[in-house]
């Protein structure tokens, strides 16, 4: 072999491993895995929200249509996990590894990817939408409306009302328990709807309206052993440490690390004063905090884990966690 | 004397020897009780506060481990201690300091890009091999001395 002839070898080689390399990576996403996959696997890389979060951050599928979703964390370690109401939580996944769920929506709806381990200062931002459409329905898909949300804004209820925190009676939540049969409750304080659109506080008024003879610290007791629940499932006191504690402290005392960082103070689950003031903790949850930096979890939560986590987020105020 | 004679075993050699081993095996005592001791470990992106644990061997620590940014990892070298802390959730562990030495706590979750240098040390004291080296040093000064005094006087 003359050395001219070498050299022509040896670029051709350098073509073949610099042009080769690249087209069969790119080729596998994008021709041979499709072509040897029976469904569509999509590919999503994770970033800290400064960088991008989530790309893509929107995932049209099909009602019926089977997919595969491949998480990779790209900078940090992540945590991935999919709601409202799906149950898919792929736990935390290091740089370097690749979680994956398939599943086959059966009905239209939109859903929340989101991390849920907290990667950066904004981690809860880092979410991106599932778009399960129907393609022989007209009309776009939208997340359905929050019944209780909607018939607060129809009563014209301000969600982001700001009252001053009242000094009061402490209640006892126990004694509540005990004289619960002593009183007459009327029937909207023992459905669990109504409770989650009314303050403790409107359910005292309603209290104190039906028992003018029973003195307001019994009624007060009633009220807080109605709105709470002390006793929370493992998944509940999980999804407050996962997404709450980090504003509003392990016990809710709103001393969590972050809560310094934050346009409003967060709020102190566990000072009896804010069980006295009674927001709408339900509507907070579910549409976030307007000017507060309290993020919007009703994408993320069902309706029945935010119910538990309001029952929760009372029984804290009373110091029985 | 030639190289390859075979030096004579004196009482003095026997006694050298003895001295070493004693300095190399002895242990060495400790004039510290034991008590349980509680440390709180903060940590941040890329730091633990505080960085170094001075710690007397036998003792208890009770560690509580806060993050006080993103999710952030506990790994001790030495003892295998691994924990995961989440921003607002204190994770506590005891561990008993039975080993001497230092060691090195490290980040065991990706936090970031400085996520490698997030590093800190756990000294539990007394700090043996220098004591025992120290000691050794002497002997062997020692024994030099002792020894260009007798061939002085030979």
């Amino acid at each position: 072999m003359t050395g001219k002839m070498g050299n022509r070898a040896a670029l051709v080689v350098l073509v073949l491993v610099l042009a080769g390399i690249p087209a069969s990576i790119v080729g596998y996403q994008y021709w041979l895995r499709p072509a040897l996959a029976d469904h569509r696997v999509v590919d999503i890389a994770a970033l800290v929200p400064e960088n991008g979060g989530f790309s893509p951050d929107l995932i049209r599928v099909g009602v019926g249509e089977t997919i595969t979703l491949r998480f990779a964390a790209d900078d940090v370690a992540h945590g991935i996990a999919i709601g409202p109401g799906l149950d898919i939580d792929l736990g935390q996944i290091d740089p370097g590894h690749v979680g994956e769920v398939t599943l086959t929506p059966d009905s239209p709806g939109v859903y929340t990817y989101y991390c849920n381990t907290w990667c950066s200062p904004n981690h809860w931002r880092m979410r991106g939408i599932l778009e399960v459409v129907d393609p022989t329905a007209a009309g776009a898909v939208g997340a359905p409306p929050d019944p209780i949300i909607e018939a607060l804004i129809a009563a014209s209820v301000d969600i982001d009302a700001k009252p001053q925190l009242a000094e009061g009676i402490s209640p006892d939540r126990p004694n509540g328990e005990q004289k619960l049969e002593t009183v007459e409750v009327p029937p909207g304080l023992l459905d669990p709807t109504w409770r989650l659109s009314h303050t403790p506080a409107e359910g005292l008024v309603a209290l104190q309206a039906q028992n003018p003879e029973v003195a307001d610290d019994v009624l007060t007791d009633v009220t807080a052993y109605l709105w709470s629940e002390p006793t929370p499932t493992v998944e509940i006191k999980e999804l407050f440490a996962k997404n709450c504690a980090a504003c509003h402290g392990e016990l809710g005392a709103g001393d969590g690390p972050a809560a310094t960082s934050t346009l409003e103070t967060p709020v102190a689950f566990a000072d009896v004063a804010w069980f006295r003031r009674g927001d709408i903790w339900y509507a907070k949850i579910r549409r976030g905090g307007m000017g507060t930096d309290m993020p919007n979890f009703g994408t993320l939560f069902t309706i029945e884990e935010t119910r538990l986590l309001v029952d929760y987020l009372w029984s804290l105020s009373f110091g029985e966690s | 004397m030639s190289e390859n004679q075979r030096r004579p075993i004196t009482a003095r050699r026997v006694i050298l020897l003895l001295v070493v081993l004693a300095v190399l095996l002895v242990p060495i005592p400790t004039f510290h009780t034991p008590h349980s001791r509680d440390v709180v470990i903060d940590a941040s992106q890329f730091e633990y506060s505080p960085p170094r644990l001075n710690i007397n061997r036998g003792d208890t620590v009770n560690v509580t481990l806060n993050a006080s940014d993103v999710v952030h990892g506990f790994f001790l070298d030495g003892y295998e201690i691994d924990s995961r802390v989440e921003p607002g959730i204190s994770q506590k562990f005891t561990f008993t300091a039975d080993r001497s030495g230092k060691f090195r706590y490290r980040c065991s979750v990706a936090c970031g890009p400085l996520h490698p240098f997030m590093i800190g040390e756990l000294v539990v004291g007394p700090n043996e091999p220098v004591w025992r080296a120290s000691a050794l040093a002497v002997v062997a000064a020692a024994a030099v001395l002792l020894g260009a005094r007798k061939r002085r006087m030979a």
